[in-house]
């Protein structure tokens, strides 16, 4: 293997490593916000990709169209998770809410199974035939593309959560969710933003995904909930730039061992990595978070 | 203008707040005083609705609050600062006043529309005008977790004001202060006096309280043992025995 292909695979990384960032910053930011785990929020970006592909079956739609409609309809199945699993639930009792996620995990996959027969679904991609050549570099455009698209949504989250009434409220609600109640703020209004804004990021991150591997497959949820996971993990929970720079790190190591070792044995490096991160740095890259106090 | 009427809070066996009934004034200042554990906290946190009551009743100006939430208090015209400061560390001192807006809004239903055309205006000139009440004015951009104890109390008494309160519980405002901030703090709550807000005071600084109050409310083991103006609270025998009376003004009590 030369060492250009080794450059190669871990820059493909980097940039296929936003959608795990993207997916992190929706784990992490529930987590700030709530202090829960919303083990649904993957199969709520996958499923907003499946809807977005069910309308374009249906009228013929630009791609990027596609990934916006995408990013909407995962919005309302944010809302939607938050509504089943954490307002209509006591959230006293931490277990009940995880459980209650996992529920909708389970199904929202089972509607994709049912509806799509379980059959995996051609999705549109954006620039798949462009490709930037720097003597012996290189860069696939769809995957430049997808980061650029990735961080202009960081960017804009980021606007939101430090330049807004609204993310200011969030950003006082994940720090003293009380004294932010005693300032007039709702939390019950503070946590369906969240999901709902949350869902939009994952929606555009499922349909990234599915554009990149070129077909939309209920197969997709758990292995993007764990990398989701881990991303968490490793950035430090409740962190905004930990998920950033640990989806980047994932998706960097992940598509080199991909490289080196082949698809077999790609994950279990990732999970060596998160290993090693729960060991020497339990806390994640980031032990105080941008949110939390 | 503030009612308790028999208000009880039980946790597990011990009553906290056992059978309590007082009236507060509109304009006064009202001082909540008593040993450690007597209650005090406890009764402004079934005030606000942080606690739920065990039984009893809370009006404001006539009205039910008893089992209002804490947001719904606040809609109702309640603020209050904590014992333990709560800012928002990881916002600014600007941002911890500007986020406190939400209340007034919501209280006097501003519309959104002509709130945003107006770029928030109303808004910006309050937490100007906090800003230089509290004299934190040239603090503005500095992160809340990064200002001087004194300091934090005095944003904490701001943040409460935002929502331009009726009735403001302030717990222990002079808990950890030095005698010239405690001084400050009675000049500042006096200009709140001023501006019609009427002052629930939970103190143990005793210069302050006898200071500043127009009346005052003595707790016991959750029981108010006694209520006056200040020099009459002074003299009073019964709030000498559960100050000074030790093991034995304890006893006394407990078996009462």
């Amino acid at each position: 293997m030369e060492f250009i292909d080794i450059v190669l695979s871990i820059s493909d990384g980097v940039l296929f490593g936003t959608t795990y960032a993207l997916i992190g910053i929706g784990f992490t930011m529930i987590f700030g916000v709530m202090h829960k785990i919303n083990l649904a929020y993957a199969a709520t970006s996958i499923g907003g990709a499946y809807v977005s592909w069910a309308i374009s079956t249906l009228v013929p739609l630009p791609a990027i169209l596609v990934f916006l409609i995408s990013a909407i309809a995962a919005g309302v199945i944010g809302w939607l998770v938050y509504l089943c699993c954490f307002r209509l639930v006591p959230l006293d009792t931490p277990l009940t809410t995880l459980l209650a996620t996992v529920g909708m995990l389970i199904f929202i996959d089972e509607v994709v199974v049912h509806e799509t027969d379980g059959m995996p679904q051609p999705y549109p991609a954006i620039f798949d035939d462009v490709f930037f050549e720097f003597g012996e570099f290189g860069l696939r455009g769809d995957l430049l593309f997808i980061f650029v698209l990735s961080f202009a949504a960081m960017l804009v989250l980021l606007y939101l959560l430090y330049r807004t009434r609204l993310g200011i409220a969030t950003r006082a609600v994940a720090q003293q969710p009380m004294a932010a109640q005693l300032c007039g703020i709702s939390i019950e209004r503070t946590n369906a933003s969240t999901f709902v804004i949350t869902g939009m990021l994952g929606g555009l991150a499922g349909a990234m995904i599915g554009a990149s591997v070129g077909v939309l497959s209920p197969l997709l949820t758990l292995p993007v909930t764990v990398k989701g996971l881990i991303v968490t993990v490793i950035g430090g929970l409740g962190s905004i730039p930990g998920a950033i720079i640990a989806g980047l790190m994932v998706g960097a190591f992940e598509n080199l061992f991909l490289a080196l070792r082949g698809v077999t044995e790609r994950d279990m490096y990732v999970m060596l990595l998160l290993f090693l991160f729960l060991t020497f740095r339990p806390g994640g890259l980031f032990h105080r978070s941008a949110l939390r106090d | 203008m503030l009612e308790l009427k028999v208000l009880s809070k039980h946790f597990g066996g011990v009553r906290a707040v056992d059978d309590l009934s007082l009236a507060v004034e509109k304009g006064q200042i009202f001082g909540l005083i008593g040993p450690n554990g007597s209650g005090k906290s406890t009764t402004v946190n079934l005030i606000c609705g942080v606690f739920p009551v065990t039984s009893g009743r809370v009006l404001l100006d006539g009205k039910d609050i008893t089992r209002a939430q804490p947001h719904q208090t606040l809609a109702a015209g309640i603020a209050r600062t904590f014992q333990n400061i709560r800012l928002f560390g990881q916002l600014t001192v600007w941002q911890n006043l500007w986020v406190a807006q939400n209340g007034l809004e919501d209280r006097q239903r501003e519309n959104f529309l002509r709130r945003w055309m107006s770029g928030n205006r109303r808004a910006r000139e309050s937490v100007e005008e906090l800003l230089e009440f509290s004299g934190l004015a040239d603090k503005r951009d500095a992160l809340a977790r990064n200002l001087a104890f004194g300091e934090q109390r005095r944003l904490e008494l701001a943040r409460a004001l935002s929502a331009k309160p009726k009735l403001l519980l302030l717990d222990e405002p002079a808990a950890g202060m030095n005698l010239e901030e405690v001084g400050a703090l009675d000049d500042r709550l006096r200009k709140i006096q001023d501006r019609g807000v009427t002052i629930l005071l939970v103190e143990h600084v005793m210069d302050l309280v006898m200071g500043v109050t127009d009346r005052i409310a003595v707790l016991n083991f959750g029981k108010k043992i006694a209520e006056g103006t200040p020099a009459e609270i002074q003299d009073d025998p019964a709030v000498q025995e559960a100050y000074l009376g030790g093991a034995g003004g304890r006893r006394a009590a407990a078996a009462g």
